[in-house]
C-alpha cells in the first residue's frame, strides 16, 4: 500500500517526500539504535544522539591518533635501562663515599699503608661502578625530535665535569701510589689527585641531587 | 481517494520539521589540562593547552567529547615527560578521550556535575558526578573542574624516584571555554 503511494506522489513531489513515505510506521521502530540498550537516566527516549561527535570531527591528524608501537617499544627500553643507571648510580655513591674518606688517610708517611691500598681498592670499585652507570645512560634509546629542558639539563651537563674526572682522578692517583711506594713525595701532576677526585666527587654528587630536588 | 491521502502527506514535511528542532553545537577554543602527581621529594604538574573538543545537543541533551594528545603535556622537564609518555604506553594510546553527556540547559547553571568517561592508557574509567563550575561570558561559556584520576584507574605502574614511588591521586584540573555555534 505503501509502495503504491509512493510510485503516484513521485510524478509530482520531491525526494523528501519518497523518504518519508518509504519509511515504516513511527511507532514500530525505534528511531535510535541504541533505544534497545536502554538508558536507566533517561526515562523517554532517545536514548542516543545520532550526531554525537567522534574523535574523527576534532581534527587531529591521523598521525596523531594512531598508536605507534615501535616507538613505544623504544620508550620501553629507555626507561628500563635509565632506571638501571638510576639505581647503580646511587649504588656507586657508596664506595665513592668512602674513597673520598679514605682518601684523607692515604697520604701517611710511610711506604707501605693499608689504607692506601683500601683506598686504592675503593677506587678501583668505584670507577667500574661508575663505568657502568655511565654505559647505561649512554646506551639508552634516544627519541628523535626531543629537546632536552628543565633540570635534566644540569644532570648531563654535570657529566662532562665527573666523566673526565673519573678518568683523570684514577690516573693521577695510580701516579701518587707509585712515587708513595719509592718513598717520595707527591710531586707533579701526581699531587692533583686530591683536588681532582674532591671536584669529581662534588660534580657526581650535585649531579644526582639535580633529579632529586627542585631548584 | 489520492487527495485524501495526499494532503496529510504534504503536511507531514512540516510536521516532521516541527518534531526534530536543529541541534545546536559547540566547540572547544581555549583549554588547559593540568595533571598534578605528587612524590616526598617532588610536586609535579604537567600542562597541555591542546585539547580540541566537541559538543552537539540534541533533544535536550548534549554529548560532548573532548581528546587531547597525551604527548602535549609539558611539565618543564623533557625527561620526566618521555618517562610519562612510556609510563603511560602513550606511544601506543597516543590520545586521551573524555566523553560525558549533560542537559542542553546546563549552560544556564553555575555548577553541573557530569558523569565522565575517559579513555587514557589504553583503559576506560568512568567518573561520577564530577562538579565543574559554569561560568557564561558572552556567547562562551567558561568550565572548570578537577577530575579525580588516580594512577591505578588507568593500570598504570606508579613511577620511582629514589625507590619512593608517587602517590595514587592524580587530579587533573580542567578549564576550558565552549563557543555556541
Amino acid at each position: 500500500m505503501q509502495r503504491a503511494l509512493a510510485r503516484a506522489i513521485a510524478a509530482f513531489s520531491s525526494t523528501v517526500f519518497l523518504a518519508e513515505i518509504e519509511r515504516p510506521p513511527l511507532e514500530s521502530v525505534a528511531l535510535f539504535p541504541n533505544q534497545a540498550q536502554g538508558n536507566p537516566q533517561q526515562a523517554q527516549p532517545p536514548a542516543t544522539n545520532p550526531a554525537a561527535p567522534s574523535l574523527g570531527d576534532l581534527g587531529f591528524p591521523p598521525a596523531q591518533t594512531q598508536g605507534n608501537p615501535e616507538e613505544q617499544a623504544r620508550l620501553d627500553q629507555r626507561s628500563h635501562m635509565l632506571k638501571i643507571h638510576q639505581r647503580l648510580g646511587l649504588v656507586t655513591t657508596i664506595p665513592l663515599l668512602a674513597t673520598v674518606i679514605t682518601g684523607s688517610f692515604a697520604g701517611g708517611k710511610s711506604t707501605s699503608s693499608t689504607t692506601r691500598d683500601l683506598h686504592a681498592a675503593l677506587g678501583s670499585v668505584t670507577g667500574g661502578l661508575y663505568f657502568t652507570t655511565a654505559y647505561f645512560s649512554i646506551f639508552a634509546p634516544r627519541v628523535p625530535g626531543t629537546q632536552t629542558r628543565g633540570q635534566i639539563r644540569l644532570h648531563k651537563a654535570l657529566a662532562w665535569i665527573h666523566g673526565p674526572g673519573m678518568i683523570l682522578t684514577p690516573i693521577l692517583g695510580a701516579m701518587a701510589f707509585e712515587q708513595k711506594s719509592r718513598g717520595e713525595k707527591i710531586h707533579g701532576a701526581a699531587s692533583a689527585h686530591g683536588a681532582v677526585g674532591y671536584v669529581t666527587a662534588a660534580a657526581y654528587g650535585l649531579a644526582i641531587a639535580s633529579v632529586s630536588f627542585k631548584f | 481517494m489520492y487527495t485524501k491521502l495526499v494532503l496529510p502527506l504534504l503536511l507531514f514535511p512540516a510536521l516532521a520539521q516541527n518534531g526534530h528542532a536543529a541541534d545546536t553545537q559547540w566547540v572547544l577554543q581555549q583549554s588547559t589540562l593540568t595533571y598534578h602527581v605528587s612524590h616526598p621529594l617532588h610536586q609535579t604538574e604537567g600542562v597541555s593547552h591542546a585539547a580540541k573538543g566537541k559538543g552537539v545537543c540534541h533533544a535536550g541533551l548534549c554529548d560532548f567529547l573532548i581528546a587531547v594528545p597525551v604527548k602535549s603535556f609539558d611539565s618543564g622537564d623533557s625527561n620526566r615527560d618521555l618517562h610519562m609518555l612510556q609510563a603511560t604506553r602513550g606511544a601506543q594510546f597516543p590520545m586521551v578521550v573524555v566523553r560525558t553527556r549533560v542537559p542542553e540547559d546546563a549552560s544556564k547553571s553555575t555548577m553541573v556535575q557530569a558523569d565522565l568517561e575517559i579513555q587514557f592508557a589504553g583503559q576506560t574509567a568512568q567518573y561520577k558526578q564530577v562538579p565543574f563550575q559554569v561560568v557564561a561570558q558572552g556567547s562562551q561559556i567558561r568550565i572548570s573542574g578537577t577530575i579525580p584520576a588516580t594512577i591505578s584507574d588507568f593500570k598504570i605502574d606508579p613511577p620511582s624516584l629514589l625507590s619512593i614511588a608517587v602517590k595514587n591521586e592524580m587530579p587533573v584540573r580542567v578549564e576550558m571555554a565552549w563557543q555556541g555555534q
